[in-house]
């Protein structure tokens, strides 16, 4: 296959705005729906990444393949369902502010036992190893066809919160999002409902962070820093928080307008990529997301608008 | 027909508030020592303002901690009581015990419709656990009788969009209380807010359902409603019940005059 039209710069800049959306699309369920603010998004996700890594380089695996790569891959995103049942059981009582401190210190936990625990992680120096499970050529080729698997993984997480808007599962966590003791009053647990939206959505984001592991080759603590959050937070909030297509548009437009756009097609120094450009992205996300907090925020698409669901779902 | 009403009568819940205390910042707002609820099936709860009866209520549903007490409900079955704490609860198991109350204050969820309300109120728990993302339509199937029936019955101005007033809130609330199929109902002001035609269906509908085997308790200012439809009225003042009895012996209890009727009432 003649792959030289595709610029390996731009694929994993594309592979990037999809692996963003995904983390999005997840964050959406949890911010948009049961309003719980989750800072902690790269935790889970770098956890999944390294959980993975971890099982698949350390381990003397004696069963053929593709088996090593896909129960670490499930290993990956087990462990991050774990750590969200975990952090879900300590934040699920908690105000905003305690949410927000919570789960960011979690991620920060993450990030500092992915650079303290070298025997596992190989600390700063990062953690190589990590193969593509299959070869169908030129790194290209094999680069293209697992960014296939990602669009496939998050087409299904889009499939699945799409669905969740339409089925009792969302009514229930918009309940428990807009007022609790109404909802408990009607007899639906709110701590319990919390606990399993945190173990879901966290497992798909180490499934997405092991996905990302095997992209990169090498994993670095570097790599699950803040920005990955932010790139999320940053595109849900302008697409729209409340609305599914909102977390589509929001990235596309935030993470690709920059990591494709400004970084494949602007004529920036050479020189910039390596410093310049990741601490621009990040003021560039911050002020976005102020701006938009401040102009508009209920974001682009603007508010939930269940009238016009209900109305298509069960007439008028 | 007296027969299934006397046996209506024996399986009906009751609810037995015993040592029950609440203080708010050092100050006595419930003391009850005794009070069993539900002896017939549609009672009454009156009494002056901060007389504690919001708070005594919101203890039974276990919203508000007691500082002491218990509260137990008590169901009558072929073998003999069986009796569950409900002050050791967690809120969200009452409505499952059938222990249901309306709200005083208007409480909804802004960004659900109607429609949305009352099929969350009836859904099963087992069609809203995450996986079952296909389950929307038979909640829909089960549930679209009864939430139509409640919908033709109660006049909402579009039940696919938003409760719009303050009176289409408080209705939605009682709706969604009706459809958890309770078995022992509190009422917390059910008239505040809505007009004479709809309180008088508001009672209609609880009439039935205390006729159906439902224990109904109403907090109420709107007293032509108590002597109208309760059969045993509890009189609250300064975080006790004084007085139990009748409709008509507490309406001219010089106690409930004094403290709370005033003078000349009995003759209006």
């Amino acid at each position: 296959m003649n792959l030289d039209w595709l610029d390996a710069f731009l694929l994993q800049g594309v592979f990037r705005v999809v692996m963003v959306l995904g983390l999005a699309l997840l964050l959406h369920l949890q911010m948009g729906l049961a309003r719980i603010a989750n800072f902690g998004v790269v935790g889970f996700w770098g956890l999944g990444a390294y959980a993975f890594a971890v099982l698949f380089v350390k381990v003397d695996w004696s069963l053929g393949e593709p088996w090593p790569f896909l129960i670490s891959m499930a290993f990956g995103a087990a462990v991050a369902g774990l750590a969200g049942l975990l952090v879900g059981w300590l934040i699920a009582d908690l105000e905003t502010e305690g949410v927000l401190v919570g789960t960011l210190g979690f991620a920060t936990s993450v990030w500092i036992l992915a650079i303290t625990e070298q025997e596992l992680t190989g600390g700063a120096l990062g953690m190589g190893g990590l193969k593509f499970p299959f070869d169908i050529g030129k790194t290209k080729a094999n680069e293209l066809l697992w960014f296939g698997i990602l669009f496939a993984v998050v087409a299904l997480i889009f499939f699945y919160v799409f669905r969740v808007h339409r089925s009792p599962y969302g009514r229930l966590l918009i309940a428990v999002g807009e007022n609790e003791p109404l909802a408990g009053s009607l007899g639906k647990p709110a701590f319990r409902t919390k606990l399993w939206l945190f173990a879901v959505g966290s497992a798909g984001m180490g499934l997405l962070g092991a996905i990302h592991g095997v992209m990169a080759h090498l994993l670095i603590p570097e790599s699950i820093g803040i920005n990955v959050t932010l790139a999320a937070m940053v595109g849900l909030v302008l697409g729209g928080m409340a609305r599914v297509w909102g977390a589509v548009i929001g990235v596309i437009l935030a993470v690709g307008l920059f990591d494709v756009v400004v970084q494949s097609y602007l004529p920036l120094p050479r020189s910039w990529y390596t410093q310049t450009i990741p601490v621009l992205r990040e003021m560039v996300f911050g002020a976005t997301l102020i701006a938009v907090l401040i102009i508009k925020p209920q974001g682009i698409l603007g508010a939930m608008r269940r009238d016009k669901l209900t109305r298509r779902m069960h007439g008028g | 027909m007296d027969d299934s009403r006397a046996a209506a009568t024996l399986t009906r819940p009751q609810i037995l508030v015993k040592g029950a205390t609440k203080s708010f910042s050092g100050r006595v707002v419930v003391d009850v020592e005794e009070l069993l609820l539900g002896e017939r099936p549609i009672e009454g709860l009156i009494g002056p303002n901060g007389a504690g009866k919001t708070t005594l209520m919101r203890m039974i549903m276990h919203s508000t901690p007691l500082d002491g007490g218990t509260i137990e409900f008590v169901q009558t079955g072929e073998h003999g009581n069986s009796v569950v704490v409900l002050s050791d609860l967690p809120t969200h198991r009452m409505a499952g015990l059938g222990v249901v109350k309306s709200n005083q204050v208007i409480m909804d969820f802004n960004k659900l419709t109607i429609w949305d309300s009352l099929l969350l109120a009836s859904s099963e728990a087992k069609f809203e656990q995450p996986h079952r993302i296909f389950s929307e339509r038979s909640v829909y199937r089960r549930h679209e009788g009864e939430i139509r029936a409640w919908l033709d019955f109660f006049p909402f101005a579009d039940p696919t969009g938003f409760a719009q007033s303050a009176g289409e809130k408080k209705l939605l609330d009682i709706v969604r209380c009706l459809l958890l199929k309770p078995r022992f109902l509190l009422l917390d002001e059910p008239a505040a807010g809505l007009p004479n035609e709809l309180t008088a269906k508001v009672m209609e509908a609880i009439k039935f359902l205390s006729d159906e085997g439902t224990t109904v308790v109403i907090v109420e200012h709107d007293l032509s409603l108590i002597w109208n439809i309760c059969e045993r009225v509890h009189f609250m003042a300064e975080g006790q019940v004084l007085l139990q009895g009748e409709p008509d012996e507490i309406r001219k209890h010089s106690t409930v005059i004094e403290k709370y009727l005033g003078k000349g009432h009995v003759a209006g």
